[in-house]
């Protein structure tokens, strides 16, 4: 799969140390057009440095890191890249407008500025100070920075992060469009929620190589089915003889079991343990999956 | 994929003209950039010489120009690069397709204008102090002028890529404040004591105010082919400094 030719970008056997560290270790990773691939996992694990990488920030010290065929550092490949940054700012004195207008004008073929504002959802602030705005309003405007150019690879690095709930719904309608209309789409994200919802595939990374690379379901669907909360007598141990039961622990007061048939368990915990109380079952979440990947070091994933 | 080769047109324009607004709505950096040259110049010439002869004004206005250039370069680029790689301004270029070679055009452009700017009220000074030069000499004086600012942009510019903004702003005040007065550019060369005249030498501002000097015809050490010589080796130095700092892994 990776280091396919249909690949509008990749990362062949790269290696990179920053600081003395190793960061990646001979990874592979490739992303397609019209797909939105989210990269997630713990801090630390590399999704920055792959972004770097990718956006010619970096070189690899081995390996290769390539769109379009081209190294990345090369202004003429980025000319069908777009790259939102997580922590960059944005020149005070200049007009949004004009912001937007000199970054279209370094592609080939950009969109008008008045879609440009429509898509990030700017329309009425083109001549608005990049001084004057919100920290919600300011991500809108790396959004648009990172679309004007109709690029056929967009980056998003922790994209609705500093953004209000509205923004974020509206920037995940944007994204999806782009993708179906074939714009191969990165996104790094401590949302699993925006994960979920967005993305066609999930690459989950762990101390620099790839834990798992599927689908949000199939993501899930690895965890176990469902998720049991209930206050029992019952020890975990004692639950996990019930049947389906994939892992029991205590989560907090609750009894907490994953399970593969919800219906199958729940009625062996009923039988087993009449007081039980405060019976819930949720599906497992793509959170659950993830944790379950990073084995033992669950908390990571939130942070 | 010829569309992936051709670079649009008019990129290296359009960021120029950004640029030049940018500046334009900077007060607190334009004022006392344009300013204070010709303050000094002022002050310390025509004023406290009282009614200097216009050879001295003449002799003084060939450094002073020079000093007027060095202050957008090395406080537009080294400070002003410096604060923009803090603030993730440079990020947001880097990963653009933006050829890196427009960034820094249009902040020499910057550089260049303000420094002319400076040179309106400067000269005007001269000639109110009874500096008269041929057009010739005027516009020869006015190219060198004007193209000091760019040694020391390249030099500012490599600082602005490598130090902090305070750090930058700090040596900024150090190369131009020092190269100032090592150089000549306040006191002629042939006061100061040996082992700044030795120093001086090291510096840009040196050769390109004895080049000014040699421009208005008044007495020149060592000769303009050794200094253009030094101006160029320097500059040469000066863009790999910068191309270097550019190309350093973002901090």
């Amino acid at each position: 799969m990776s280091g396919d030719l249909s690949d509008v970008a990749r990362l062949a056997r790269v290696s990179k140390r920053l600081g003395g560290r190793s960061v990646l270790a001979e990874l592979n990773l490739g992303i397609r057009a019209g797909e939105v691939t989210a990269l997630l996992g713990p801090n630390g694990a590399g999704k920055t440095t792959s972004v770097s990488l990718l956006t010619g920030r970096i070189a690899p010290d081995a390996g290769t890191a390539e769109i379009f065929g081209l190294d990345p550092r090369r202004p003429a490949a980025r000319r069908r890249l777009g790259v939102m940054l997580q922590s960059a700012g944005l020149p005070d004195v200049l007009t949004i407008g004009e912001l937007l207008t000199l970054q279209s004008g370094y592609y080939i073929d950009p969109r008008p500025l008045d879609e440009t504002l429509a898509l990030a959802g700017l329309d009425d602030l083109a001549d608005r100070r990049c001084s004057a705005l919100s920290g919600g309003q300011a991500r809108r405007v790396h959004y648009a920075l990172a679309i004007c150019g109709r690029p056929d690879l967009l980056v998003l690095d922790e994209p609705t992060a500093a953004m209000d709930r509205a923004s974020a719904r509206m920037l995940w309608g944007t994204v999806r469009t782009l993708a179906d209309d074939g714009t191969a789409v990165l996104l790094t994200s401590h949302d699993l929620a925006e994960a979920d919802a967005l993305a066609d595939r999930i690459v989950v990374m762990d101390a620099g190589r790839i834990a798992a690379d599927d689908t949000p379901a199939a993501l899930r669907a690895r965890a176990g089915g469902s998720v049991i909360r209930c206050r029992s007598r019952l020890t975990p141990d004692r639950a996990a003889t019930a049947p389906a039961v994939r892992d029991a622990g205590m989560d907090g007061a609750d009894l907490r079991i994953v399970t593969a048939d919800a219906a199958a368990t729940v009625r062996a915990l009923l039988d087993a343990d009449t007081t039980l109380m405060d019976l819930r079952v949720a599906d497992a979440t793509l959170e659950d999956a993830i944790a379950a990947l990073l084995v033992a070091q669950p908390e990571r994933i939130a942070a | 994929m010829t569309a992936l080769v051709a670079i649009p047109n008019g990129v290296w324009l359009r960021e120029a003209v950004a640029e030049l607004k940018r500046t334009s709505r900077l007060p607190q950096f334009l004022v006392p950039t344009v300013v204070t040259p010709a303050a000094f110049y002022g002050l310390f010439t025509l004023a406290v010489a009282k009614s200097p002869s216009p050879e001295y004004a003449l002799a003084t206005l060939a450094g002073y120009g020079v000093f007027a250039a060095t202050g957008p370069a090395l406080f537009g680029f080294g400070a002003g690069v410096a604060m923009e790689r803090e603030q993730g301004l440079i990020e947001l270029k880097r990963v653009s397709p933006m050829p890196a070679g427009a960034y820094v055009t249009a902040k020499l452009v910057a550089a260049v204008a303000t420094t002319a700017l400076a040179l309106v009220l400067i000269d005007a000074l001269a000639i109110v102090a009874g500096v008269r030069l041929s057009a010739a000499s005027w516009a020869a004086l006015t190219v060198l002028h004007l193209g000091s600012a760019i040694p020391f942009a390249l030099i500012g510019f490599g600082m602005g890529m490598r130090m902090s903004g305070k750090g930058a702003v700090a040596v900024a005040n150090a190369v131009f404040l020092g190269g100032s007065v090592l150089g000549g550019l306040w006191i002629p060369t042939v006061m100061l004591p040996g082992w700044m005249r030795t120093l001086g030498q090291m510096t840009p501002s040196y050769h390109l105010g004895q080049l000014a000097r040699g421009i208005v015809g008044v007495d020149m050490l060592g000769s303009s082919f050794g200094h253009a010589t030094a101006v160029a080796a320097m500059t040469a130095g000066g863009i790999i400094w910068a191309w270097s700092g550019w190309r350093r892994s973002p901090a």
